[in-house]
C-alpha cells in the first residue's frame, strides 16, 4: 500500500537508501512507520511507469495524476520552488507530528464552532467546516497577474450591470442579444434605474463584492470558471482558515513570507462605510442574513463580529418614510448601509418575490429614495447567469477596448444560431447548463449521457435554445491534500475575492481554495462533501505585519447592549421560558413515576390515586378516573406519563418543548457560548434517543429524566456564571422567572387548591425542588401551611413565587426606556401588585382544609397566573412586538 | 365615452395588524386612447403619506405604510376617465406573424425594441407544449398577425368556460388549459402563453368594464391582453368576452402578467385570516 508525504527531492532520495526494507514497512526518515493510506485507483494508475519501477507497492511520495496540472510537482519527484518552505517544515515534522498538530487544529475548529450548513442534511444544520491542513501555495509573480485580472473583471462586470440597469446601450448600440437582460429571471423590473450603492443613479459601483472561481488547465493557465456577483460567500471562511493554518504551521508561515489578509478586510470595511449616503457622522452598517438555516450562516455571524457590524435578519429591520431602521430594545435606530448576504430577489417581499416573506418590506423604496445603500446593488444576481459568461469577452472589448486578462471558460449561448449549431455538434464534449439558472437545475455532462439521453437533450435545446449554454469542460489541477494518514493529490478550485474599497477594487491576497471530496472526484463542491484550504500567496518583499485580529475592540458599545435586536431578545425570552417549562415537566414526571411501582409506602412515593388526581387536575387525565380500580388507574397513569414524555408533536409536550429549545438555541448560537449551545442540542437528543418504551417499562426512563434535569441545571449554571449581565441575560432570566412563577402558581392551584392537599405535599416539594429546604427548615412532617409558605411567599426560597416576582421587579427597573409616544407603557405596577398580593396572602387561613379556603386560594393563584400573562403580553408589545407572523394582502 | 370609476377594496383581519406596507396600481394611466380627467386614491386608516411614482412599465403606483395597530383596511380609488374609440386596420392587411416576430427580434430601438420585453416567458404566464399546439392551429404560415390573434381570441372564448372562483391567482395556464375553465386573468395568461413562445409581443392589461353592460366580468377588476401589431401599435383583445375593447374598457395598468400590475399588494405583520370585499363601479359620467 502506498503512503505519501511532501519532501524535498534530495531528502527523499536519502531516505530511500536508508530504509529499503521489506515492502509495506518502509519507515519515515526518523524511524516512524509510515502510515498507509488509501489512494484513488485512477491516481495510482496515473503514476508513471518509471515511478512504479522506482517504488514497489511500498511507500511512495506524493503522486500527481496524469493529464492534469499539479500545483506541487513540476515533474515526478521534483517539487516546484515556491513550495520549498512549506515542504521543509512538513518534512521536518513528519506525518505523525503533522497529524498531531492537525488534531489540535481540529479542536480549534470545533471550539470556534466553525460550520457550514448542508441543505437537506438530516443531521440538521451545522456540519463542522471541512478544512484541509495543507495550504495551496502561489508564487508572487503569478499572483500579481491574477490580482490585476480579477480587479479588471470586477470593473467590467460592474460596468455591464450599470448598463443593464440603466441605459442598456450594450443592447441598443452594441447589438448584444436583448434576451440576456429581458429573459434573465434574475432581472426583476424594479431593479431598473435603482441608484447604485456607490454613487448617484447609473454611475458608481453597484458590484461592491465580487469573487471569481479560478481553475488551472493542464498547460498551467488559469481560467475563470464562474463569477460570483450576488453575495459572494467565502471571505470569512478564508479568514478563519488563515487563523487555523497560521497557528498550525507557524514556522512555514513565517519563513515563506505569506501575504497578510488584514489590509484587505480594512478596505472591505472602509469600502462599506464609504457607501453611506446619508452624511451622518457614524454611519451604521448592518449585515443582513437570511438566518441560521442558510448554508453559510456561520460566516455571516463571523464576518459581522470581525467587522464590528450587527448581524440582522429581515425582521429586525423596518422601513419608515423610506428610511431603514434597526428595531432594538431601546427603539428604532437608523441604518445607512446594508451588507446583504441574501439574494437580491428576496430582499423585499413587497416589490420583489411575491412567494416569500423573507426580507424587508419597503426596502426597494428606501434604496430608490437614496436613503440606504445595499451592497451588492440589487440586480447583481443577473451577472451570475452562464449566458452572460458567453459574452463577457465581447463586453470587455466593447467597454474597454481590450481583452480580458484572464480568460473565461469557453461558453456558447444557444440563443444564437451559430453557437447552437456548435453546441449540438459537440454535445459529447461539453457540459450543458441552464443559461439562466433556477433553483433545482444542475449542469449535465454530455459525456456522461447515453445516445438516447443526448438526443433528448438536443431536442430540448432545439425547442428553447435561449435557455441553454454549452461550456467546455476542463481538467482541474491537483494539489496535495491530507487524507488522515498522509498526502494525496486532489483537484482544486480557487476562489479569489475583490472588494470595492471606496476608490478601487482591492483583491484579497489569498482566497478560498476548495478541494474535491476524494482523490478521484472531479466535482469540487462544499455542498457535496468537498473541503477547503488556506491559500498562501508568497510575497517578494517583507510585509509590515498588521494583526489579523484587531488588538483593541473596533467599536465600543456605549449603549451597553440596548441596541440588542428585538428578535434576539424575543428568542432569549422564550428560551428562558421553555427551559423552565421543560424542567418543571421533567420534575413532575419524575415525581409521579414512582407511583407506577405500586410501592407507595416506600420512600415517600406518591400513591397512584394521588398521582392520577394530580394529573387530572393538570388536564392530562379525565377526572372520573378517581373512582376506578387502582390497577386501571395505574394503566392510565402510565399512558399519560408516556404521552407527556414521548409524543413530540403535541404542543406543550416535553419533547415538543425540547425541540423549541433546540430551535431557539440554534438561532441564538452566535450569542451563546459553544458549550451552551451544545448543551441545548443535547437536550433534544436526550429525549429523542429513546422510543416509547413498551407498556409497563416506563420506569426504565427514570435515568433519562435525571439526565434532562441535570442538563437543564447545567445550562442554568452556565447562564448564571458566563453571561454578562446585559440585556441578553436579562431577557433570558425574565423568561425563566416568569415561567417559574406561573408554573409554581399552577402547581399550587392543582395540588392544594383543588382538593385536600395531604397526599401531594411531598410531590409538590419535589416538583418545586424544595424538599431539602423544607426538611432542613422544619424538621417536621408535611404541613400544608408550611409548604404553601415555602412555595408562595418565602422570598428566601429561590423556587418561591415571591422570589421570582422580586427578581422580575429588579429586571424591570433596568429595561431601557422607550420613546414617550409608546402607547403601551409597561405596567411595572402589575409586578408590584402581584408582589403585594403574595406578601399579604394569609397563608394559615388559605391552608385550612375547607372548601372556602380552597376557593380563596384558587382565586389568588388564578389571579397570579392571569396577571403574569398580561405581563408577558406587555413585554412583548413593548420590546418584542415584531415577533408577529408576517402576512400578505390577499389578491382580488 | 366618459366614465366615473370607483374601486373600493376592504380587508378585515381576524387579528390586529401592527404594520402594513402596501403598493397600489389602481389609478388609470393615460394612453393614446384614454384621457384621465381626475383621479384620487384614499386609504383608511389614514397613512401619514401616500407616495406616487411611475413604475418600470409607466404605470402609476401609490405606496403607503401603516404603523398603528388596525383591524381593517380600506382602499378607495376614484377617477373620471374618457375612453376613445380606436380605429383598427383591416385584419388581413397587416404583416404576417412571422414578419412581426422577426422585426421585433432584430429591433434595437423604438417601440419594436420595447416590445421585446413582452416576448419572453414571465412568472404567471408559463407556457407549455399543449398550449403551443393549440395556438398553432391559428398560426398558419404567412397569416396576418391581427387576423390570427382575432381568431385565437374567439377560440378561447368558445373553448373555455368563464367560471368565477374556479381558479386562484396561482393557477397556471397549463391547469386552465386542462380544466377548460377560469376567469378573466386566466384567459389573459393563457393567451399570453400561446403567443409569446412563437415570439409575438403580448402584454397583460388590467382595468375595468363598464358597469351594467352585457359583458362578463364587470363589477370587479378585469383583465385582457394587448398584442403588438406594428401597423396599429398595441391592439387590445379581450378573450373573456371575445371583443376588441373599444369604449367599454377602462385601462388601469399593463405589464408582462398579473404580477406586474397587481392592483393591491401588501405585506402585513400580524392579521391572521383576512376577509376581502371589493366594489367596482364604472358608470357613464356627464361631461
Amino acid at each position: 500500500m502506498p503512503g505519501g508525504w511532501l519532501e524535498p527531492p534530495g531528502r527523499r532520495r536519502r531516505r530511500r537508501r536508508a530504509f529499503s526494507g521489506p515492502a509495506g514497512t518502509i519507515g519515515w526518515h526518523n524511524g516512524c512507520r509510515i502510515l498507509s493510506f488509501w489512494m484513488a485507483r485512477r491516481i495510482r494508475q496515473a503514476a508513471t511507469a518509471e515511478q512504479r519501477r522506482d517504488s514497489p507497492e511500498a511507500q511512495d511520495p506524493y503522486v500527481a495524476p496524469a493529464g492534469h496540472y499539479d500545483e506541487f510537482l513540476a515533474a515526478p519527484g521534483i517539487p516546484r520552488r515556491h513550495w520549498r518552505k512549506l515542504t521543509a517544515t512538513m518534512s521536518r515534522l513528519g506525518a505523525e507530528r503533522f497529524g498531531r498538530r492537525w488534531q489540535q487544529a481540529l479542536q480549534l475548529i470545533q471550539a470556534n464552532g466553525i460550520s457550514y450548513n448542508v441543505y437537506g442534511d438530516p443531521q440538521g444544520s451545522g456540519r463542522p467546516w471541512p478544512l484541509d491542513p495543507i495550504p495551496l501555495v502561489i508564487p508572487a509573480e503569478e499572483w500579481n497577474s491574477i490580482e490585476s485580472a480579477v480587479a479588471q473583471r470586477a470593473h467590467v462586470l460592474n460596468a455591464v450591470l450599470n448598463d443593464f440597469l440603466g441605459e442598456q446601450q450594450l443592447l441598443k448600440q452594441s447589438g448584444f442579444p436583448p434576451d440576456l437582460v429581458f429573459r434573465n429571471p434574475a432581472f426583476f423590473r424594479p431593479f431598473h434605474r435603482l441608484p447604485a450603492p456607490g454613487g448617484s443613479e447609473g454611475s458608481g459601483p453597484r458590484l461592491i463584492h465580487y469573487a471569481a472561481d479560478l481553475a488551472r488547465s493542464p498547460d498551467g493557465r488559469w481560467w475563470v470558471i464562474a463569477d460570483r456577483a450576488q453575495a459572494p460567500s467565502g471571505p470569512g471562511y478564508a479568514l478563519e482558515n488563515r487563523l487555523v493554518s497560521a497557528q498550525m504551521l507557524p514556522e512555514a508561515f513565517q519563513a515563506a513570507r505569506v501575504r497578510r489578509l488584514a489590509r484587505y478586510f480594512q478596505s472591505y470595511r472602509e469600502g462599506l462605510l464609504s457607501l453611506a449616503r446619508t452624511g451622518r457622522d457614524q454611519p451604521r452598517v448592518v449585515l443582513l442574513t437570511p438566518g441560521p438555516f442558510n448554508e453559510t450562516y456561520f460566516e455571516h455571524a463571523y464576518l459581522a463580529k470581525y467587522l464590528g457590524f450587527p448581524l440582522v435578519e429581515g425582521g429586525d429591520l423596518s422601513v419608515r418614510d423610506n428610511r431603514v431602521y434597526l428595531k432594538t430594545l431601546s427603539g428604532l435606530s437608523r441604518v445607512d448601509v446594508i451588507l446583504r448576504r441574501q439574494d437580491d430577489t428576496f430582499c423585499d417581499p413587497l416589490e420583489l418575490r411575491g412567494d416569500s416573506l423573507l426580507g424587508v418590506p419597503g426596502l426597494v423604496g428606501a434604496i430608490r429614495a437614496g436613503e440606504v445603500a445595499v451592497a451588492n446593488g440589487l440586480g447583481s444576481g443577473m451577472l451570475e447567469s452562464p449566458a452572460n459568461m458567453a459574452f463577457l469577452p465581447a463586453y470587455c472589448r466593447e467597454l474597454t477596448g481590450g481583452g480580458l486578462a484572464l480568460p473565461s471558460l469557453a461558453t456558447w449561448w444557444c440563443g444564437q444560431d451559430e453557437a447552437r449549431r456548435y453546441v449540438l455538434n459537440n454535445l459529447k464534449h461539453l457540459v450543458i447548463k441552464p443559461a439562466f439558472p433556477r433553483i433545482g437545475q444542475s449542469p449535465v455532462f454530455g459525456a456522461a449521457l447515453s445516445a438516447d439521453e443526448r438526443a433528448k437533450l438536443a431536442l430540448a435545446i432545439e425547442r428553447r435554445p435561449e435557455d441553454y449554454v454549452g461550456q467546455e469542460t476542463m481538467a482541474l489541477s491537483s494539489a496535495p491534500a491530507w487524507n488522515g494518514h498522509g498526502v494525496e493529490a486532489r483537484h482544486v478550485v480557487l476562489r479569489v475575492f475583490a472588494a470595492w474599497s471606496g476608490s478601487n477594487y482591492e483583491v484579497m491576497p489569498g482566497g478560498l481554495t476548495r478541494v474535491a471530496g476524494s482523490g478521484d472526484s472531479l466535482v469540487v463542491n462544499m455542498q457535496r462533501g468537498g473541503g477547503s484550504k488556506d491559500t498562501w500567496i508568497l510575497s517578494d518583499h517583507d510585509e509590515e505585519p498588521i494583526p489579523l485580529m484587531p488588538s483593541t475592540p473596533q467599536k465600543v458599545n456605549t449603549s451597553r447592549g440596548a441596541d440588542l435586536p428585538s428578535r434576539v431578545a424575543d428568542n432569549l425570552y422564550w428560551l428562558g421560558r421553555y427551559m423552565e417549562r421543560v424542567e418543571t415537566d421533567a420534575r413532575l414526571a419524575r415525581a409521579l413515576m414512582p407511583a407506577l411501582s405500586g410501592e407507595c409506602d416506600l420512600g415517600g412515593a406518591i400513591a397512584v390515586e394521588a398521582a392520577v388526581q394530580l394529573m387530572a387536575a393538570y388536564g392530562h387525565l379525565p377526572k372520573e378516573l378517581g373512582d376506578t380500580h387502582p390497577l386501571e388507574q395505574r394503566r392510565w397513569l402510565e399512558k399519560a406519563l408516556a404521552a407527556m414524555l414521548f409524543e413530540g408533536n403535541r404542543p406543550g409536550g416535553l419533547l415538543w418543548t425540547a425541540k423549541q429549545i433546540s430551535r431557539l438555541g440554534w438561532q441564538l448560537r452566535e450569542r451563546l457560548s459553544t458549550d451552551t449551545s451544545r448543551l441545548l442540542g443535547r437536550l433534544e437528543k436526550e429525549f429523542q434517543r429513546n422510543r416509547k418504551p413498551p407498556s409497563g417499562r416506563l420506569m426504565a426512563e427514570m435515568p433519562e429524566l435525571d439526565h434532562a434535569v441535570q442538563t437543564l441545571s447545567a445550562f442554568n449554571g452556565m447562564a448564571m456564571e458566563n453571561m454578562t449581565r446585559g440585556y441578553s441575560w436579562r431577557f433570558l432570566d425574565i423568561g425563566r422567572r416568569l415561567e417559574r412563577a406561573s408554573q409554581t402558581a399552577s402547581l399550587l392551584r392543582h395540588g392544594i387548591a383543588a382538593g385536600p392537599a395531604g397526599p401531594y405535599l411531598e410531590t409538590l416539594l419535589q416538583v418545586a425542588d424544595s424538599t431539602m429546604t423544607y426538611r432542613s427548615r422544619y424538621y417536621t412532617a408535611m404541613q400544608t401551611d408550611l409548604v404553601l409558605d415555602l412555595l408562595l411567599n418565602d422570598e428566601a426560597n429561590p423556587r418561591s413565587i415571591a422570589f421570582q416576582l422580586e427578581t422580575l421587579a429588579g429586571h424591570w427597573k433596568r429595561l431601557p426606556e422607550r420613546e414617550a409616544r409608546e402607547r403601551y407603557p409597561v405596567d411595572a405596577r402589575t409586578i408590584w401588585e402581584l408582589l403585594t398580593s403574595v406578601r399579604m396572602a394569609p397563608v394559615e387561613q388559605l391552608s385550612e382544609d375547607s372548601p372556602e379556603a380552597r376557593e380563596e386560594l384558587n382565586e389568588l393563584l388564578t389571579g397570579i397566573e392571569d396577571k403574569l400573562t398580561v405581563l408577558s403580553d406587555t413585554l412583548a408589545v413593548k420590546y418584542l412586538s415584531h415577533a408577529a407572523l408576517a402576512g400578505r394582502l390577499g389578491a382580488v | 365615452m366618459r366614465y366615473q370609476v370607483s374601486h373600493i377594496t376592504r380587508y378585515s383581519y381576524e387579528a390586529p395588524v401592527s404594520s402594513c406596507h402596501s403598493e397600489l396600481r389602481l389609478a388609470p394611466r393615460v394612453t393614446p386612447h384614454q384621457k384621465v380627467w381626475r383621479r384620487s386614491v384614499s386609504v383608511r386608516p389614514k397613512p401619514e403619506r401616500i407616495d406616487e411614482r411611475e413604475d418600470y412599465f409607466g404605470n402609476i403606483v401609490h405606496r403607503f405604510a401603516l404603523f398603528d395597530s388596525h383591524s381593517s383596511l380600506e382602499v378607495h380609488s376614484e377617477s373620471i376617465v374618457e375612453v376613445q374609440a380606436r380605429p383598427l386596420p383591416l385584419p388581413r392587411s397587416t404583416a404576417s406573424w412571422e414578419q412581426v416576430r422577426d422585426a421585433v427580434r432584430a429591433a434595437r430601438s423604438g417601440s419594436l425594441f420595447e416590445a421585446i420585453e413582452f416576448t419572453g416567458e414571465s412568472p404567471f404566464a408559463v407556457g407549455a407544449v399543449e398550449i403551443e399546439l393549440y395556438a398553432r392551429d391559428s398560426l398558419a404560415p404567412g397569416r396576418s398577425l391581427l387576423d390570427a390573434v382575432l381568431e385565437l381570441n374567439a377560440r378561447i372564448h368558445r373553448d373555455f368556460k368563464y367560471k368565477p372562483s374556479s381558479t386562484t391567482i396561482d393557477t397556471t395556464p397549463s391547469e386552465v388549459f386542462k380544466t377548460r375553465r377560469g376567469v378573466c386573468q386566466d384567459f389573459a395568461h393563457l393567451m399570453i402563453a400561446m403567443l409569446r413562445p412563437v415570439g409575438i409581443p403580448v402584454r397583460y392589461v388590467s382595468g375595468y368594464l363598464r358597469s351594467g353592460a352585457s359583458y362578463t366580468g364587470a363589477e370587479a377588476s378585469h383583465a385582457w391582453v394587448s398584442v403588438f401589431v406594428p401597423e396599429a401599435g398595441w391592439v387590445d383583445l379581450d378573450p373573456t368576452n371575445n371583443v376588441v375593447p373599444e369604449q367599454g374598457h377602462v385601462t388601469v395598468a399593463w405589464g408582462r402578467d398579473y404580477g406586474d400590475v397587481t392592483p393591491v399588494k401588501g405585506v402585513t405583520l400580524g392579521g391572521g385570516e383576512q376577509k376581502i370585499d371589493v366594489e367596482v363601479r364604472v358608470i357613464p359620467a356627464t361631461s
